[in-house]
């Protein structure tokens, strides 16, 4: 088969720049691909984009196909990015990663707790840029855990998890994408509904209602007679809010997106099996109050 | 009974399974009406799994009110208790009877309305 060369145009994290990467996805989602990611016309790479085409590469691979990246169609920056984030070492490219503004590039072939939970504590909030006490950031690594665990029971992912992340410090922002190629949250609610209702029922929920749905305090696609589930993604928005950041979810043709100004849920025409959680979260120590909590000293 | 969390499971209350440990040696003395301490001192980081699968379940035979009676937390920080605040909520809807014909109408009809 001849290999199809894919050109990675600049990616930021918009919606817009979300759908380029369900587009790309859409066009190489098949068995026993061939492909070149090519780098010539991309001047920018967000953490979205980088845990996205670690997923994808991992998921071509898994279905027999190849993936070779143009190292030299890379422009420096976005070289030295990926060196220090470890993406390019763990596709061959000859480098090691180093400290830097990058979060390092992760791949969890499973729920791994304790290497997930020292990537957030340490390598995510903990590396001495945000200055936050010590309960905040067990906070907020613990929220984390919630997109992670998600992803590894419900998304059904033979692949497992791809998460990227950056501090941005001239905004003083967090960033952390986690992506999984699963089935998507819309799909798994639909299937819930389709086993415990009806088809016809079922095949009339929109992504965006099965978004909503999920999103509830009290929802679960577990049937009541095992351990309880569901308190997860609740407990993630509550954080979300309280701490005035910002969470998109893109699962299947739904979106959603928790910030300052509320929720918002929306369906989207390009559908995309399997969800993608970006987070951002303020530097700021005023933007954060649990219950309890006092502002640190310094 | 007393436990401390951390010499059982860590410093870490995230996973089912821990929280399945300590479900087991919980659950016993529970329904044998014990009181039963769990101490988290130097315990940091909470996650809904562990809550979910250590008390959540708790729930299938034990009454709430049974559970707020008997099962006694030392040292839980804000954050632990707000996990397990919404673990034991969600845990109580888990366990009522359901009617998922219900959920999808009102579901369905709330959709109806938003595309208005």
């Amino acid at each position: 088969m001849a290999q199809n060369v894919i050109n990675i145009p600049r990616i930021n994290d918009t919606p817009s720049d979300f759908e380029i990467l369900f587009k790309i996805w859409s066009q190489i989602n098949g068995y026993e691909e061939d492909v070149r990611f090519d780098f010539s016309r991309c001047y920018f790479l967000r953490p979205n984009a980088v845990a996205f085409l670690g997923g994808l590469t991992r998921l071509i691979q898994y279905r027999w196909g190849t993936v070779e990246f143009d190292w030299a169609t890379l422009r420096d920056r976005i070289l030295t990015n990926l060196c220090q984030s470890g993406f390019a070492k763990a596709f061959g490219y000859p480098s090691s990663g180093w400290d830097g503004n990058s979060i390092p590039y992760r791949h969890d072939d499973t729920l791994d707790m304790n290497g997930i939970m020292d990537y957030l504590t340490d390598n995510w909030i903990g590396k001495g840029w945000v200055r936050i006490s010590n309960r905040l950031r067990d906070a907020i690594a613990g929220n984390m855990w919630e997109i992670y665990n998600n992803a590894f029971e419900h998304s059904g992912t033979e692949i497992g998890v791809f998460s990227c992340g950056q501090y941005f410090p001239w905004y003083n922002a967090l960033l952390l994408s986690v992506v999984d190629f699963g089935q998507g949250i819309p799909s798994k609610v639909r299937d819930f509904f389709r086993q415990n209702v009806s088809e016809e029922q079922a095949d009339k929920l929109k992504g965006s209602t099965c978004l909503q749905w999920a999103f509830q305090a009290g929802s679960t696609t577990k049937v009541g007679y095992g351990e309880p589930g569901g308190a997860g993604l609740d407990l993630l928005k509550q954080f979300v809010k309280l701490n005035k950041g910002k969470l998109e979810v893109y699962s299947n043709d739904g979106y959603c997106i928790i910030d300052k100004n509320g929720e918002r849920y929306s369906n989207r025409t390009i559908s995309f099996e399997g969800t993608v959680f970006h987070i951002t979260l303020w530097c700021d120590e005023k933007q954060y109050h649990l219950k309890g909590e006092v502002a640190p000293t310094f | 009974m007393n436990f401390k969390i951390k010499e059982l499971i860590g410093p870490r209350c995230i996973i089912k399974e821990d929280g399945q440990k300590i479900y087991e040696m919980i659950h016993g003395p529970l329904l044998q009406g014990e009181v039963v301490s769990l101490d988290f001192s130097d315990v940091n980081q909470f996650a809904s799994p562990f809550f979910n699968f250590a008390f959540g379940q708790l729930l299938k035979n034990i009454t709430k009110e049974e559970l707020e009676r008997l099962l006694h937390f030392v040292n839980l920080n804000d954050t632990g208790k707000n996990v397990f605040e919404r673990v034991i909520e969600n845990a109580v809807k888990y366990y009522a009877d359901k009617d998922y014909r219900k959920i999808v109408d009102d579901i369905l009809e709330q959709q109806a309305k938003e595309s208005d």
